[in-house]
C-alpha cells in the first residue's frame, strides 16, 4: 500500500517536470513573444482601432543581402547597439524592438529619448560625463548627442591603431561610434538628410522653393514630384543641357547629388524591384530616384566639365532602349573614365528613374498616421505596403512569415533554459541516490528524476533541433556557415549523443554533461552574436563569402568536422565527470563502490573518442579536398587545418595510449580533458591569430575567456592528480584510487 | 592455425624473421612521436605570425628541426625570449612514423579480415604522410595575369626570379634566354649558345631595398660597381634584405651582372625585379620605367635585359573575355568571383570555360584556380597549380574511410549483440 502511493507520488513528480520542461521550450510563456503553436496558426488579425505594429513587423526589406522582415531588423539592430533584443524607456521598462523601430523611423524625437545604447566602459562613460553606479549603462540618443564630435574624434584617432593593438578603450569608443552612425542611418532610411546646399555652389534663392515644405506639402513625395519635372522638362528639351545654364542644371545636379548620397545614409533598401525588371534588385529611396553613384563622391572632382555636359545631353537625346545599352556599354568599358561614368549615372537619373515608386508614398503617409496615432490608415497603408511588396518579390518573401515567428519564438533561449533544468534534475537525482540505504537496492525517487531528465532531454533536443531546422529553412543552408552557427551545432551534436548514451546506461552522467555542454555552446553562441566585430550587422544569418558558397562543402566537410569538435568535448566533459566523481568519493571516503562507474565511464569515454577520430579525421580529409578543388592544394599547413590536425592527432594518441596500456582511466579521462584544450584552440585560437585562409573573425574579445577555459581545464586535471598525490604524501598506500 | 599458413601471413613467422624491426613499432614510440607532432604543429602554427606560412612551412614542416624562440608577447616573454628551443621539423617525425607504421605492419598487426580495417586505416596514413612529402617535394605553384581581351600563354612563379634577355631587333619574333634563379644564386659566369655575350653573375638577392640618390652622390651597396643601365642613371643604391616569407610579403629580388663580349668587357648592369609586374616601375618613378626592359646593343643587334619572376612558357594560351566579381546586395561580402576564358589549344582548337570559386580549369596536367581580380583594371589573376601526386590523397582518403568504416561497424555490430544479450538476460 505505502509502495503504491509512492510510486504514485513519484510518478506525479516526474510529470510535474517534464511539464514544466514542456512549458519552458515549447509553450506561451511570458519570457518570449511567440511559442510553437504560434507556427500553426495563421496572422492574427489586429483591430482596428490598435496600430497593428505585428503587421508592420512583417514588412519584407532587403538589409545584409537578405530579404527579411523588419522585424529582423528591429531585433539585429538593437543587437548590435544594445547586446539585448529591446530597448528601454527612461523608466527602464522594456520596448519591443519593432515599436522601437517604428519609433525611429516615423518618430525620431520619441526614439531619440528610449534607452538604446549599451556603454560599460568606465573610460567611454567618462567621456560622455557618466558613472557607471550613478547613471548606469544604457543611454539614449539624446544623452549622447551633445558628445558626438568629440566620440567621432576619439574614435577616428582609435581607427589608427591596428586591430591586433586596440587597447579595450579604443575598441569601445569605435564600437559606439558604428552604433550611433548605425543609429542615425536607420533615422535617415525613409526619411532623407536635411538639406544642405552649399552658397557656395549653388542658389539658395532658387532651390529653397523646390524643397519639401511641411507646412503646404501632403508629404516628401511633392518635392520628389518636383524633382521629376525638373528631369521631365530637360526630356523634352535637352538642347537646354549645356555648360553655364545654371537656371535648368543647378538645380538638377544639386538634387541628384543629394538623393544620389542619401544612399551612403540608408540602412536598407525598403523597395522591392520594379514589375517585370530582371535582376531583382531592390532599391533604397535615393535610389529609385537617381541610380547610385558610379563611383566615390570625391572622384567627381576629376570629371572634365564640358565633356560631361555633353555626353549628358547626347545621352538624353537618344531613345529609351538604345539609353539602357548605352549606359550599360560605359559601365563596361570605362571602368576608370570618371567622366563618362558620372554622365550615365546623370542620364539614368533624367531619363530611365521616371515616376515615384508608389511605395515611397506609403511609408510618408504611413509615418504621418503612425505620428498621429491614426491606426485605421496605419493599418490600411501597412497591408497596402505588404501586398505590393507580395506582387513585386514573390520568391523573397516566401520565408517571412516564418522568419518573424522563429525570431519570437527564441528557440536557443528557451532550449537553453531547459538545459540548466535538466542538468538541476540530473544533480538532484544524485543528491537523492546519496541517500540510498546499503542492502535496498537502487532508489526510486533517483531513478524517476533520471528518467525525468533523459525525457526532458529528449525534449529540449527536439526545441534545439527546431531552431537549427528554422535556420536552415530561412537561409536554405545546411546548418553550419559561420562561427555562431557552429557553436549551435557544436552543442546540439553534443547533446544528442548523450540522449543516445543515457538511454543504453541511465546513470545521469550523459544527461547532467549533455545539457552542460548544450548550454555552454548556447552561451558561447550567444555572445558570438553580440560580438559586434564578428557580427557587425547584428544579423546571425550574414551571407556566405564566395569561396565558402557551397553547400555541398558546407554539408560535408563542415558539418563533419563540427560533428568531430561536438564529440571531442563531449568525450572531455565526461573525463570532467570522472573527475568529480573521483574527488567526491575521495573527500567522502567512499571506497570501493567506484568500480562498476569507472568501467561505464571508461567504456563511454573511450566509444566517444572513436567517434571523435572518425569525425575529425573525416572532416579533416574532406576539408583537403575541398581546399584541392578550390586552391589546388590538399594540404596547405593553413593555421585552422593544423587546428584540425592536432584534433585528429590528439584523438589518435588518446586511443592508442589506450591500446598501449599507458592510461587506465584516469589517465585516459586527462588525456580527454586536455583534448578540450587542443578543440578549444582549433575552433577559436586559430582565429585569434589572424592568419590565414580561415581567419574569418579575429577575435578579440575571445582571448580572456578561452584563456580562462584551458586555466579550468588544466585545473581539473590537476585534480585528477589529487588524490594520488596526497595518497604519496600521507603514504597511506592502502588508499586505492582507480 | 593449419600448418600450411607458415609464410609472411602468420604473425609470429614475421616477427621472427624481422626481429631487429620489433622496438620500431612500439606504441609507446608512437605515442611519443604523436605528441612530439603536436608541439610541431602548435609552434609552427603560432610562427605563421612572424614569419608567415611559407617561413615556417620552411622552418618547421620542411627540415629536419626547426629552432623556435618563445614569442616576446607572451607571458614571462621578456625572460625566456632568447631560449632557442629545437622543435623536431616535419622531415624527422613523418619519416620516423613511417618507419614506425611500416614496422608495426610486419611485426605488430595480423593480416586477418578481422584486423582488416585496421590495416587498412594504417596504410591509408601511410599514404597521406608519403604523398605530403611527395607534394612538397614535386608541386609547383604561379600564377597567370591576364588583362580583358589579352591572350597569355606563359606562367609566372610565386617565388623565384629569371634575368631575361630578349632580343627585339626584329619586330615579328622575340627570342628570350633567361637565366633562372639557380643559376644567378651560383654566380659566376654563364654562356649560352643564343646569346651573344656571356654573363659574370657578381651579386644576387632575392630581396632588396632601394633608393634614388642625388646624382652627385656615391653610392655604396651591390651596386657601388654598375656602370650601364637604369641602376647607374638613377643613382640607385641597393640594400640587401631578407626574403619576406609572409603571404602579403614583397620581395624586390635584385641581380648585379657583368657581360662579356669575349674578354672584352661590356660594362656592369644591375636589374631589380618588381613583385607586381615590371611594369610597375614606370609608376614609381619613369626614371626606373627601363628597369623592365633594359636596352643593351651589340654587334647590330638590340637584346633587352630584366629580371622578372621566373616564367614558364605554354604549347597553348588563355585569353581573357570578361570578368565579373559580385556582391550580395547591400554588404560588401562577394559571392561570385569569374573569369570566362577561352583556351587556346594546339591545331587551333579552342574551348570556352568559366572559372570561378570551387570551380577552376584543368588542363594539360595543370589547373588554374581563380585566385584575384580587379574589376576597375579589368585583369583576373589565376593560381597555376601542378601537382602530380594530386591523387595519393583521394586514395588514401578512401583507404582510410573503408578501415573506419569496416572497423567501427564491427565494433558496433559486438556492442549490439552485446546489449540485445544484456536486454534478455535481464528480462
Amino acid at each position: 500500500m505505502n509502495e503504491e502511493k509512492k510510486s504514485k507520488k513519484l510518478k506525479f513528480l516526474s510529470w510535474v517536470l517534464i511539464i514544466c520542461g514542456i512549458y519552458f521550450v515549447f509553450l506561451p510563456n511570458r519570457y518570449t513573444q511567440a511559442s510553437l503553436l504560434d507556427f500553426f496558426k495563421s496572422e492574427k488579425d489586429g483591430k482596428e482601432e490598435v496600430i497593428n505594429l505585428d503587421a508592420f513587423s512583417r514588412i519584407p526589406v532587403l538589409r545584409g543581402g537578405r530579404v527579411k522582415p523588419m522585424d529582423s531588423v528591429a531585433r539585429n539592430t538593437l543587437l548590435v547597439l544594445r547586446n539585448k533584443r529591446t530597448a528601454l524607456d527612461e523608466n527602464d521598462t522594456k520596448v519591443p524592438a519593432i515599436q522601437w523601430l517604428a519609433d525611429v523611423l516615423f518618430a525620431p524625437e520619441r526614439a531619440d529619448e528610449l534607452k538604446t545604447f549599451l556603454i560599460d566602459h568606465d573610460q567611454v562613460l567618462g567621456l560622455i560625463g557618466k558613472k557607471l553606479v550613478q547613471d548606469g549603462k544604457h543611454f539614449s540618443y539624446r544623452d549622447l548627442e551633445p558628445f558626438i564630435e568629440e566620440i567621432e574624434a576619439s574614435a577616428q584617432e582609435a581607427g589608427k591603431v591596428e586591430r591586433e593593438f586596440r587597447t579595450y578603450f579604443e575598441q569601445n569608443i569605435i564600437e559606439l561610434y558604428h552604433g550611433l552612425v548605425l543609429y542615425r542611418n536607420l533615422k535617415t532610411t525613409l526619411v532623407p538628410p536635411p538639406h544642405a546646399p552649399s552658397s557656395a555652389v549653388h542658389d539658395h534663392a532658387e532651390l529653397e522653393p523646390l524643397f519639401y515644405n511641411s507646412e503646404e506639402d501632403k508629404d516628401r513625395t511633392s518635392e520628389y514630384q518636383r524633382f521629376r519635372q525638373l528631369t521631365a522638362d530637360l526630356i523634352k528639351h535637352p538642347e537646354k543641357i549645356v555648360l553655364g545654364n545654371k537656371e535648368a542644371l543647378g538645380p538638377l545636379m544639386y538634387f541628384i547629388d543629394y538623393y544620389a548620397r542619401y544612399n551612403l545614409y540608408a540602412e536598407f533598401f525598403p523597395l522591392p524591384p520594379e514589375i517585370g525588371e530582371s535582376g531583382g534588385k531592390w532599391r533604397k529611396i535615393g535610389e529609385s530616384l537617381v541610380g547610385t553613384e558610379p563611383l566615390e563622391s570625391k572622384e567627381k572632382a576629376t570629371i572634365d566639365p564640358t565633356r560631361f555636359i555633353a555626353t549628358v545631353q547626347s545621352l538624353v537625346r537618344i531613345d529609351e532602349t538604345e539609353l539602357v545599352e548605352n549606359i550599360q556599354s560605359i559601365r563596361e568599358n570605362l571602368k576608370l573614365d570618371s567622366t563618362a561614368l558620372f554622365a550615365a549615372q546623370y542620364a539614368e537619373a533624367i531619363k530611365l528613374r521616371k515616376g515615384i515608386d508608389p511605395i515611397i508614398e506609403d511609408y510618408e503617409q504611413l509615418g504621418i498616421a503612425y505620428r498621429n496615432s491614426d491606426a485605421v490608415t496605419f493599418n490600411t497603408l501597412v497591408e497596402k505596403i505588404r501586398n505590393q511588396v507580395d506582387q513585386r518579390a514573390p520568391t523573397d518573401t516566401a520565408t517571412i512569415a516564418f522568419e518573424k515567428t522563429y525570431n519570437g519564438y527564441e528557440p536557443f533561449y528557451r532550449s537553453s533554459i531547459g538545459y540548466i533544468w535538466i542538468l538541476v534534475i540530473a544533480c538532484s537525482s544524485w543528491l537523492l541516490s546519496g541517500y540510498r540505504k546499503p542492502g535496498i537496492g537502487t532508489n526510486e525517487a533517483s531513478k524517476t528524476l533520471l528518467n525525468s531528465a533523459y525525457i526532458l532531454t529528449g525534449l529540449v533536443l527536439l526545441a534545439h533541433t527546431f531552431g537549427l531546422a528554422g535556420r536552415m529553412y530561412i537561409e536554405g543552408r545546411p546548418p553550419v556557415t559561420n562561427l555562431y552557427s557552429s557553436a549551435l551545432f557544436i552543442s546540439w551534436g553534443a547533446v544528442l549523443l548523450c540522449f543516445l548514451t543515457e538511454k543504453f546506461l541511465r546513470l545521469g552522467i550523459a544527461s547532467s554533461m549533455g545539457s552542460l555542454i548544450g548550454f555552454g555552446g548556447l552561451v558561447v553562441a550567444h555572445n558570438l552574436s553580440i560580438d559586434s566585430s564578428l557580427n557587425p550587422s547584428g544579423d546571425t544569418m550574414e551571407m556566405m563569402r564566395a569561396v565558402l558558397d557551397s553547400n555541398f562543402w558546407l554539408a560535408t566537410h563542415v558539418v563533419t568536422i563540427t560533428i568531430g569538435y561536438s564529440t571531442t568535448f563531449l568525450a572531455g566533459f565526461l573525463g570532467i565527470a570522472y573527475v568529480f566523481s573521483l574527488l567526491v568519493r575521495f573527500l567522502f571516503k567512499r571506497g570501493n563502490d567506484g568500480r562498476e562507474l569507472n568501467s561505464k565511464l571508461l567504456s563511454m569515454i573511450f566509444g566517444v573518442t572513436c567517434f571523435s577520430l572518425f569525425f575529425s579525421l573525416v572532416g579533416t580529409v574532406l576539408g583537403g579536398i575541398w581546399a584541392d578543388q578550390s586552391w589546388g592544394r590538399f594540404w596547405g599547413w593553413d593555421a585552422k587545418e593544423n587546428g584540425a590536425l592536432l584534433i585528429v592527432i590528439w584523438n589518435a594518441i588518446i586511443l592508442h595510449a589506450r591500446w598501449a596500456g599507458v592510461a587506465k582511466i584516469r589517465g585516459l579521462s586527462a588525456l580527454a580533458i586536455f583534448g578540450n584544450v587542443v578543440t578549444a584552440w582549433s575552433w577559436f585560437g586559430t582565429n585569434m591569430l589572424g592568419v590565414g585562409l580561415h581567419a574569418y573573425g579575429f577575435m578579440d574579445k575571445a582571448f580572456m575567456p578561452l584563456m580562462i577555459f584551458i586555466g579550468a581545464q588544466v585545473a581539473v586535471i590537476g585534480l585528477a592528480y589529487l588524490p594520488a598525490l596526497f595518497g604519496l604524501l600521507t603514504r597511506k598506500k592502502h588508499i586505492q584510487v582507480i | 592455425m593449419p600448418q600450411k599458413n607458415k609464410g609472411l601471413s602468420s604473425l609470429s613467422e614475421r616477427r621472427k624473421r624481422f626481429g631487429w624491426l620489433i622496438p620500431f613499432a612500439d606504441l609507446r614510440l608512437t605515442l611519443t612521436l604523436l605528441s612530439l607532432s603536436m608541439i610541431l604543429i602548435f609552434v609552427a602554427t603560432l610562427e605563421q605570425v612572424r614569419v608567415g606560412i611559407r617561413g615556417a612551412q620552411a622552418e618547421f614542416f620542411e627540415s629536419m628541426y626547426g629552432i623556435w624562440y618563445y614569442p616576446t608577447q607572451f607571458w614571462g616573454g621578456e625572460y625566456f625570449d632568447s631560449i632557442p628551443i629545437p622543435i623536431p621539423g616535419g622531415y624527422l617525425l613523418g619519416g620516423l612514423l613511417i618507419l614506425n607504421l611500416l614496422a608495426a605492419f610486419i611485426t605488430r598487426f595480423q593480416w586477418t579480415g578481422k584486423k582488416m580495417g585496421i590495416q587498412f586505416i594504417h596504410l591509408g596514413i601511410i599514404m597521406l604522410l608519403i604523398g605530403q612529402l611527395a607534394t612538397q617535394a614535386m608541386q609547383e605553384e604561379s600564377r597567370m595575369q591576364i588583362d580583358k581581351g589579352e591572350s597569355k600563354n606563359y606562367l609566372e612563379r610565386f617565388h623565384g626570379v629569371e634575368l631575361a634577355f630578349i632580343d627585339v631587333t626584329n619586330p615579328d619574333t622575340e627570342q628570350v634566354v633567361a637565366l633562372p634563379q639557380d643559376l644567378l644564386e651560383q654566380g659566376g659566369i654563364h654562356y649560352a649558345k643564343d646569346l651573344p655575350f656571356k654573363v659574370k653573375v657578381l651579386d644576387f638577392g632575392p630581396n632588396c631595398e632601394f633608393n634614388s640618390l642625388p646624382p652627385a652622390q656615391k653610392i655604396s651597396g651591390p651596386a657601388k660597381g654598375v656602370n650601364r643601365g637604369v641602376i647607374q642613371t638613377a643613382n640607385l643604391e641597393i640594400r640587401p634584405k631578407a626574403e619576406d616569407f609572409s603571404s602579403e610579403g614583397m620581395n624586390f629580388g635584385y641581380v648585379v651582372f657583368e657581360l662579356f663580349d669575349g674578354s672584352d668587357s661590356l660594362g656592369t648592369w644591375a636589374a631589380i625585379s618588381h613583385p607586381a609586374g615590371n611594369h610597375w616601375w614606370a609608376q614609381i618613378n619613369p626614371k626606373m620605367g627601363d628597369l623592365a626592359f633594359q636596352p643593351i646593343r651589340t654587334n647590330g643587334r638590340l637584346w633587352g635585359a630584366t629580371l622578372r619572376p621566373q616564367r614558364e612558357y605554354l604549347p597553348y594560351s588563355i585569353e581573357l573575355l570578361g570578368i565579373a566579381n559580385e556582391f550580395y546586395q547591400g554588404t560588401d561580402i562577394p559571392f561570385n568571383f569569374e573569369s570566362e576564358i577561352v583556351l587556346k589549344m594546339e591545331e587551333n582548337q579552342t574551348r570556352r570555360a568559366l572559372v570561378y570559386m570551387n570551380t577552376p580549369l584543368r588542363h594539360a596536367g595543370k589547373t588554374f584556380y581563380q585566385y584575384q581580380m580587379n574589376k576597375a583594371a579589368d585583369y583576373t589573376v589565376f593560381q597555376v597549380v601542378r601537382n602530380p601526386s594530386w591523387l595519393v590523397p583521394y586514395i588514401a582518403c578512401i583507404l582510410v574511410s573503408i578501415g573506419l568504416l569496416w572497423q567501427f561497424s564491427f565494433h558496433l555490430l559486438r556492442f549490439l549483440t552485446k546489449s540485445s544479450k544484456a536486454g534478455l538476460a535481464s528480462s
